[in-house]
């Protein structure tokens, strides 16, 4: 079981290329047209360039803050303590005098690489195992399910909390088990879609023309596979983000004071009663534009695979 | 000519109703992942640590400490008499003892279940209730303002930690308003509870007639449950409204409107009894999350529930409650996951035949 309920994602036919969308009254609209990749975009509706548009930009913030924020995301004392949001310090001060803006923008390094990472992993994994399983069957595909039915038995965070505490922490330690909670379903959605698929003409040609079955599977069956995997990567992306954080929160693996947005929050956390809530509030509005970005990215490209152009 | 099998005699001379067969599957199908459970858990523990004494034994103890504990815990044994004692100690609840408090961890758990009892209970039913409510509604008006903004909401309630809302909901209504009371936990600091008959305040309060602590029980509850609701309603009002739409674009819904029924009629009879069976299965899912969420809720707001408990103990590498509390969530869960499963199978006509 999802520890969330996910929108299903049915296994579609490959669709071809976006249905040419209308011609855009706007000059900007005309000119935006001309630029590649325009017309697919734009038959998945608003959900995906925009969720791509609030990625990339989280991503360039980020990736570029040692360059341009005000001060250095660990530096201490660079104004008063705890002091709230003004002109100097833009999301105020945490308890060490730490400028709360730069040490946000920082955060976001780390919670979007390490969901990168999880995911890729999770993806990388399910997928390769997923369609093994899918396309030999067998005792190999028997054995699979029921670990997985027993793996998703554990509710999700409290299985992660739980292998931490037994391998003890470390970022390495982290992703490993942070990706270990969505692999179930990417292995499932993976099988699932090499079983409906293995028996279509475009793979019974595959396999005619006398591929090897590891070529027929690798080559044809896989990559045509790839849409929904990636739509659900999207979708599973936005939960990772959150599992991250609270692993950061309850300062389990990810050191207690790195720059990570669940730990801050965590620091912010005893001032927060006290009335400063800043420094636990912009932490999480990260959290919430990076999820939100994968959410509409996901919804985008599953709306797109579903074939529901407008 | 088709035969209906199931009403036919069975070998040895009756017929076993559909539903005994159903319930008797679930009931294997629960028992086997419980058993998968259990044992992921011992391997993790035993074979993929080094030294198991070293989670066994309190942070501070000497090398014979850990010897007697390995003693004690058998590790010299073969790993397969070892598993077998596992088994046996984990048939009579005996979960070890815990490092913080001295005492066993069924014990503990059995304390503190009361609380995440009553915290989880009002969350789901809030949770479920509005969730569904809230979906429906978007369904029967999909594309009006309402519509719109549900999505924004839910989407938001999706995306942000618990452990964020609870503070930011602590700030706004203790620190900011005033208007409830902060993170004590049940009860205001220095009252004492009701007489305990069921271990749920408000129900005892009012059994027992000791109505002083029923107003101060309540305002203490209502953030928390606020919070872990959350994440129960946002995904309920997403799944119940896509499920309605399906349901209203439906020929049955489409004949009933031919027909000429009030569209009340059509849409809190016809179209909402289909809309609900999806929305059983996607009971499961906000029920595992109420169990990971009351690891952080309770934690955020000094709840002393057995996921404050499971908090504590992971700061304070106390294993064994750590390990007793994740295993009796999980076996929660498979059961709670089973029974959801087996009343959608006899809600559902078409799997039920």
């Amino acid at each position: 079981m999802t520890q969330l309920p996910l929108q299903p994602i049915e296994p579609t036919e490959p669709v071809g290329l976006a249905e040419p969308p209308g011609q855009p009254q706007t000059p900007l609209g005309r000119l935006a047209a001309t630029l590649p990749g325009f017309r697919r975009l734009r038959a998945s509706g608003t959900a995906l360039p925009l969720g791509l548009g609030l990625l990339g930009f989280l991503v360039l913030i980020s990736v570029t803050s040692p360059l341009w924020t005000p001060y250095a995301p660990g530096a201490t004392g660079t104004g008063l303590f705890s002091a709230p949001p003004s002109g100097a310090h833009w999301f105020g001060t945490d308890s060490v005098g730490s400028d709360v803006f730069s040490r946000t923008v920082a955060a976001g390094r780390t919670d979007v690489l390490y969901t990168l990472t999880v995911v890729a992993l999770a993806l990388l994994v399910g997928s390769v195992w997923g369609a093994l399983v899918g396309f030999f069957g067998g005792w190999l595909e028997w054995a699979t399910l029921r670990l997985l039915e027993v793996l998703q038995a554990f509710p999700a965070l409290l299985m992660a909390l739980f292998i931490i505490s037994i391998v003890g922490p470390g970022t390495f330690k982290v992703i490993l088990v942070a990706a270990i909670i969505p692999l179930p379903d990417f292995v499932r959605l993976a099988r699932a879609e090499v079983l409906t698929k293995k028996n279509w003409q475009f793979a019974e040609a595959a396999r005619m023309v006398g591929n090897r079955p590891a070529v027929v599977l690798f080559k044809h069956l896989v990559p045509n596979s790839s849409r929904p995997l990636l739509a659900y990567a999207s979708v599973s992306a936005a939960w990772v983000v959150g599992n991250i954080a609270a692993l950061g929160y309850i300062g389990l693996g990810i050191q207690p004071d790195a720059v990570e947005w669940g730990s801050m929050i965590a620091r912010g956390q005893s001032d927060v009663v006290s009335g400063a809530w800043w420094e636990s509030f912009f932490p999480g509005i990260g959290i919430l534009l990076l999820a939100i970005g994968f959410q509409l990215v996901g919804d985008g490209l599953s709306s797109r695979n579903r074939g529901e152009h407008r | 000519m088709a035969i209906e099998t199931s009403s036919l005699p069975s070998p040895g001379g009756f017929a076993v109703p559909g539903w005994v067969r159903q319930v008797g599957r679930r009931l294997a199908g629960a028992l086997l992942v419980i058993f998968g459970v259990v044992t992921l858990t011992f391997l993790l523990t035993r074979v993929f640590t080094a030294d198991p004494s070293d989670l066994l034994s309190p942070p501070n103890a000497t090398a014979a400490d850990r010897a007697a504990v390995r003693a004690r815990l058998g590790l010299n044994d073969p790993l397969p008499v070892q598993y077998l004692h596992y088994l046996r100690d984990l048939v009579h609840g005996n979960l070890g003892t815990s490092y913080l408090t001295g005492r066993p961890v069924t014990a503990d758990l059995l304390d503190r279940l009361p609380a995440t009892a009553e915290l989880a209970t009002y969350a789901l039913l809030l949770g479920i209730l509005g969730g569904v409510t809230a979906g429906v509604l978007a369904a029967v008006f999909e594309g009006s303002v309402y519509d719109r903004l549900l999505r924004v909401v839910t989407s938001a309630g999706l995306a942000l930690p618990q452990f964020w809302i609870a503070l930011m909901l602590l700030w706004l209504f203790f620190v900011k308003f005033g208007l409830l009371p902060g993170p004590t936990g049940r009860l205001p600091i220095g009252m004492d509870p009701p007489p305990h008959v069921t271990g749920f305040y408000l129900i005892d309060s009012v059994i027992t007639g000791d109505l002083s602590a029923f107003g101060p029980a309540l305002a203490q509850l209502v953030l928390p449950v606020l919070t872990l609701s959350c994440g129960v309603w946002s995904p309920l009002a997403r799944g119940a409204r896509s499920a309605m739409i399906t349901a209203l674009k439906s020929d049955y819904v489409r004949t009933a409107r031919a027909l000429g029924l009030a569209r009340r009629r059509i849409w809190f009879v016809y179209a909402l009894r289909n809309a609900l069976l999806p929305v059983i299965t996607m009971l499961a899912g906000t029920v595992a999350w109420a169990f990971s969420g009351s690891v952080l809720v309770e934690g955020a707001f000094g709840w002393p529930g057995a996921g404050h408990y499971a908090l504590s103990a992971l700061e304070g590498s106390d294993f064994p409650a750590v390990q007793g509390f994740v295993l009796y969530a999980s076996i929660l869960y498979v059961i709670v996951y089973q029974l959801l499963d087996l009343a959608y199978d006899l809600a559902d006509p078409r799997i039920r035949s």
